[in-house]
């Protein structure tokens, strides 16, 4: 073929080379290639990350200095502890008296559910485009990780795995458009579904008009589904919208797990979801 | 230039996109880089070249992403054949051609990119993502555009001389 009438047919091969890869990749066909290419493309990701993140170090000294940041961060740090102190407390409060039993009581602290077998991760990149919310962590299969287990840090609810490797594994974020997560608030147990936004945000809908609904309630995890532990924080209400000809009223939640500096994570893996068994 | 350059060269501007660019995030969205590329050596060197490096930097921010495979394939090889169509003429017209060629190539490139997500089965809040990610993106993209073509204008000035070899 000469190079003119292949130029002239590039865009076509090209495009057609990229619908074949497409369709591959739907049927599964793609997998032990790109298995191959990513077990390739991990530890330069890692490197590439440890090196992006050194010199956000770096920089994160330099304005440290700057601004006395660590005092401000000693300061936030102890106002978070006592924040999650304190929801703590009230979840314990809230379930004593739902309950009246103190086994039960012992069974369902939240802080139980992380203190099974857990593996830390550490996140190695972020998904290329805008439009979905991914992170892909450094531990896979050989680290017993499956899909579909909860990812949480200390201060809540991250994602779920959905794509396992060997030394890899892929978490969709809470954030993204297509996670939902069921939910319930802290002080009135209205429950509801929590969904990701395309600018990363969360929205808590279908709750019961006959709820109520609290600027300032803290969301948890309610387990309902079977996908999700429950009781794992997700975030504070920051807005609620409620209109009488709707069947449903919806909050905007900030959520308190920081999606953009997120660095170390738990993936629980003694919790058994649903769709895995 | 050389494929044997093109492949590593938009390879690591992937691994870039997924390590560093997304601590860069403005107000949400963080710069496209692989869409700045082959926006501006489509400009520079034509659809010939554009839709290679289109295909190449796809294939490259696919592997790195949860995305169907071919999603950003998609997209960037449109960018790449699209935008080098009026190659240097149009682009030398006015000074913020370029601007308004990066921002409508990346609305372009996120709706195949969507469109390519919708298909495959995903969800897609079309006039959300519109609204608070893609047009956001798109304005982000363009402010960028100058440093990035001045990189690339240096690179297509040391090449000039050479033609694509496959």
């Amino acid at each position: 073929m000469s190079r003119q009438r292949l130029e002239r047919y590039l865009p076509v091969i090209l495009i057609l080379l990229a619908v074949i890869g497409f369709v591959l990749h739907r049927t599964g066909l793609l997998l032990p290639v790109e298995g191959l290419l990513i077990r390739v493309t991990v530890p330069v990701q890692e490197g590439a990350s440890r090196v992006v993140a050194q010199f956000q170090q770096l920089r994160q000294t330099i304005r440290d200095l700057r601004d006395l940041r660590q005092r401000n961060e000693a300061l936030e740090a102890e106002n978070a502890r006592l924040l999650l102190e304190n929801i703590r407390l009230k979840e314990v409060e809230t379930e004593a008296s739902l309950c009246g039993d103190l086994l039960n009581f012992a069974q369902t602290r939240p802080s139980f559910d992380l203190q099974g077998a857990h593996v830390v991760g550490r996140v190695i990149g972020r998904d290329p485009s805008n439009l979905q919310r991914y992170i892909t962590l450094d531990v896979g299969r050989e680290a017993g990780i499956a899909r579909n287990m909860p990812v949480v840090t200390g201060r809540g609810l991250v994602g779920r795995i959905i794509e396992v490797g060997d030394h890899w594994s892929r978490v969709l974020l809470i954030t993204d458009v297509s996670s939902t997560v069921n939910a319930l608030t802290q002080s009135t147990r209205a429950s509801g579904l929590v969904q990701g936004q395309a600018d990363g945000s969360l929205v808590m809908r279908n709750i019961p008009q006959g709820d109520t609904v609290s600027v300032g309630d803290t969301v948890f995890t309610s387990g309902l589904g079977g996908n999700f532990p429950r009781q794992i924080l997700i975030g504070q209400i920051t807005e609620v919208r409620r209109n009488d000809y709707e069947l449903y009223q919806s909050a905007t939640i900030w959520p308190t797990v920081d999606f953009d500096r997120l660095e170390m994570v738990l993936i629980v893996t003694d919790f058994q979801p649903i769709e895995n068994q | 230039m050389s494929l044997y350059l093109v492949v590593p060269l938009l390879g690591i501007v992937a691994l870039i996109q997924t390590t560093l660019m997304p601590h860069l995030a403005v107000r949400g969205v963080f710069p496209d880089l692989p869409v700045l590329m082959v926006v501006s050596w489509s400009l520079l060197r034509g659809s010939g070249e554009g839709v290679v490096w289109g295909f190449i930097a796809g294939v490259a921010v696919d592997l790195f992403s949860a995305a169907p495979f071919g999603a950003a394939t998609l997209g960037l090889i449109a960018v790449g054949f699209g935008w080098g169509v009026g190659k240097a003429a149009a682009f030398r017209a006015h000074l913020a051609l370029p601007l308004l060629a990066t921002f409508l190539a990346t609305v372009l490139y996120d709706l195949i990119f969507l469109l390519v997500v919708q298909v495959a089965g995903g969800a897609v809040v079309w006039l959300d993502s519109l609204f608070r990610t893609i047009l956001p993106s798109a304005v982000l993209n363009a402010l960028l555009t100058p440093p990035v073509l001045i990189g690339m204008r240096w690179l297509h000035l040391r090449l000039s001389h050479e033609e694509m070899e496959w």
